[in-house]
């Protein structure tokens, strides 16, 4: 029986590579051999694009894309599915988990510079995946058809109006009527279950293969190809199987403990996750008392309305997305990691991370002028961050880096 | 060695779980300003106990013969009712269920027409199986409580938590003429303590704003009613979410199943990581 299996396996195998490509990206992949937690949030963030999949594949079959029936077809997945609450919950907590994990996956990047030559192209990928996940929370958060659903998009889609000679025939396009209406709900639908995974499963492939082609970073910016075992392995690494696996089942552990605990617990959270707007069904005519994003789009909201022309606003916001794609470019630092790196890097990264944060919170909230100053700013540090980098990691002092991990 | 790495991780992980729940709870903290109960102040809080059948039941008796007579439920459905709240079919279509064309599968869409009650209302009454769910539980429980009596309105009552809210107060025969009040409160010092005069007696003054209800004008008592409008919100708590009950027990289960799994592939990991240590 066994021999059967083996002589099958073998046929197939030497038609497909199917041995040699597992051993070269899983099994043996080398990866260091000394990270720390800030390396675990890349294989939760796959765990988490696993849930959205699957979960998403099961609200399909109930949910219904059209203008009259969106919203109950919701309420009905969450009383008379089996089981359809659990599925939704998981949906709608994954969203927020993937944003969570996926800005400290790239809160790692940035710690120990894990753009830095040759790693750009995973760099780039990367930041192409938060923009397709952008745009595939955005259509997502459309699709229940609730009041935030409807007002949320009603300012997005806005935005398009505000491009000079194209806006408000492209504004048009994008709705596919002169109003938020079903058209809109049906094609944002078509484009958040078929189209848009599609683009974020291909860009995660080639995330990953451009990733295993130069190797992974690790928290000490050492680069481990210096120094090689006779097989041509790094000494400082180990197989992927099963000292990596392992590591990262333990991250898998906790993560899923603190994502059952909201699942479960507290699936509003607090109003952040599902904003309670949206439980009620969307009305063209009423305008909710205060429309916010949902909280992982929040800074960007905080600097559109930091800027009090409509164009202006539109491309701060592009342009502190774009902004991420040059890093590589912008950090003139010899060292990768911040450990090495000199105060400068330091202060600025720790500058950068509360604007980032604070501009979160403002953009939950209510406009006040003080608010409205501290976006300002906090907008000012978000940008000087990244343009003063190539001075201040050019001209800082710098730690020897050793040679070994 | 292996330990303390271990451990200084789950730390650090720890650490930044704490920074993120602080950051939430900072967040919450900041939001609740200018609070949704309006002219009420702080909603009076309300926690829900869906394992309380017997609240549930009054609650749902109470829904079906004070308030569905304007209000559907209609996400909802009469048999998945009956069967959560453990009430026997029989007696529930028997004694709850007023229209005997229903069958228990309908959903429960309400009995007056949308046309003619927004003709009478200025406004259709809104559905309210989402209601706990869009204003909350506290804002129910504030509000069922805060009506008064108001001559310039067209029902004769306003309440603090919906100032010039369309609906008329149908539970008025229950809980009796709620009317605005001033009372006499003693004067708050800067340091937190109350104002005294040199012979120690407390210094007062008159503040308005206060609810409070003729004696004997209503059937219950204040306990009494408040208990019927908690029992009411702990309803509409149910109907908003169903599983909710079922969910909060469910989650222990899986919430332990995730924590063996983390013990068991932390010492996994701990066996293997002394190959490369």
């Amino acid at each position: 029986m066994s021999e059967m299996v083996g002589k099958l396996f073998g046929w197939v195998n030497s038609r497909l590579p199917i041995a040699n490509t597992f051993e070269r990206h899983l099994s043996k992949h080398p990866v260091p051999s000394k990270v720390n937690f800030w390396y675990l949030f890349g294989a939760l963030a796959s765990v988490v694009l696993i849930i959205q999949i699957v979960s998403g594949i099961w609200l399909i079959m109930p949910y219904s894309n059209t203008e009259e029936e969106a919203f109950s077809s919701i309420e009905y997945i969450m009383r008379d599915v089996d089981y359809g609450w659990v599925i939704r919950y998981m949906h709608t907590t994954g969203a927020s988990m993937f944003f969570a994990v996926v800005y400290l996956h790239m809160f790692r990047g940035l710690l120990y510079g894990s753009y830095q030559k040759p790693k750009e192209l995973v760099w780039i990928f990367g930041c192409t995946i938060y923009l397709a996940m952008m745009a595939e929370g955005f259509l997502g958060y459309v699709l229940p058809y609730g009041q935030m659903s409807y007002w949320g998009a009603q300012v997005i889609i806005s935005l398009f109006g505000a491009i000079p000679y194209i806006g408000e025939s492209l504004e048009l396009w994008v709705r596919g009527d002169y109003y938020i209406s079903g058209i809109t709900v049906s094609r944002f639908f078509a484009l958040h279950v078929v189209a848009l995974p599609l683009i974020l499963i291909a860009l995660v492939f080639l995330h990953l293969v451009a990733l295993h082609e130069v190797g992974a970073g690790n928290p000490e910016g050492v680069d481990i190809e210096e120094f090689l075992d006779e097989d041509g392995i790094p000494l400082d690494s180990v197989p992927f199987f099963p000292y990596k696996v392992l590591n990262a089942l333990v991250g898998i552990g906790v993560f899923m403990t603190v994502f059952a605990i909201i699942m479960f617990f507290f699936p509003e959270g607090g109003g952040y996750f599902i904003e309670m707007a949206n439980f009620e069904e969307a009305n063209p005519l009423v305008t909710p008392e205060h429309i916010a994003p949902v909280w992982y789009y929040s800074p960007y909201y905080a600097m559109l309305r930091a800027v009090p022309d409509k164009l202006g606003g539109l491309i701060v916001m592009g342009s502190a997305v774009a902004i991420l794609f040059v890093v590589p470019w912008l950090d003139r630092s010899k060292v990768a990691s911040i450990r090495y790196k000199g105060i400068y890097s330091k202060f600025a990264l720790a500058f950068f991370g509360i604007s980032f944060l604070t501009l979160g919170y403002l953009g939950t909230v209510g406009v006040t002028e003080v608010r409205k100053t501290m976006s300002v700013i906090c907008t000012v540090i978000y940008f000087a961050f990244f343009l003063l980098m190539p001075l201040y990691t050019k001209y800082e002092k710098t730690k020897e880096v050793p040679k070994r991990l | 060695m292996i330990m303390v790495n271990n451990f200084k991780m789950i730390q650090k992980f720890c650490e930044l779980l704490i920074f993120v729940t602080l950051i939430f709870c900072i967040n919450n903290l900041f939001a609740a300003e200018g609070g949704p109960c309006k002219d009420y102040g702080e909603c009076d809080e309300f926690k829900y106990s869906l394992n309380d059948m017997s609240s549930l039941q009054r609650g749902a008796s109470t829904f079906l013969n004070y308030c569905y007579g304007c209000h559907s439920l209609q996400y909802s459905r009469w048999g998945r009712v009956a069967k959560d709240l453990q009430i026997p079919e029989e007696i529930f279509f028997e004694n709850l269920v007023f229209d005997k064309s229903v069958k228990p599968g309908d959903l429960m869409t309400g009995s007056m027409s949308k046309e003619k009650s927004s003709q009478w209302f200025g406004v259709a009454p809104p559905d309210l199986t989402l209601v706990s769910r869009v204003r909350g539980d506290d804002w129910i429980y504030t509000y069922l409580r805060a009506y008064y009596e108001d001559s310039s309105k067209q029902y004769g009552v306003n309440n603090l938590v919906y100032p010039g809210t369309a609906m008329p107060n149908v539970l008025i025969g229950l809980q009796g003429n709620q009317r605005l009040v001033c009372k006499d409160v003693p004067i708050i010092a800067n340091n937190g303590g109350e104002k005294r005069d040199n012979s120690g007696n407390t210094i007062t003054k008159e503040k308005c704003g206060y609810l409070m209800v003729e004696d004997g004008s209503g059937e219950l008592t204040k306990e009494q009613f408040d208990t019927l409008i908690y029992d009411l919100t702990n309803f509409l708590v149910y109907v908003g979410e169903p599983a909710k009950a079922t969910r909060e027990r469910m989650g222990w289960y899986v919430i332990f199943y995730f924590l063996i799994f983390t013990a068991l592939s932390a010492l996994l990991y701990r066996e293997y990581h002394k190959d490369y240590h």
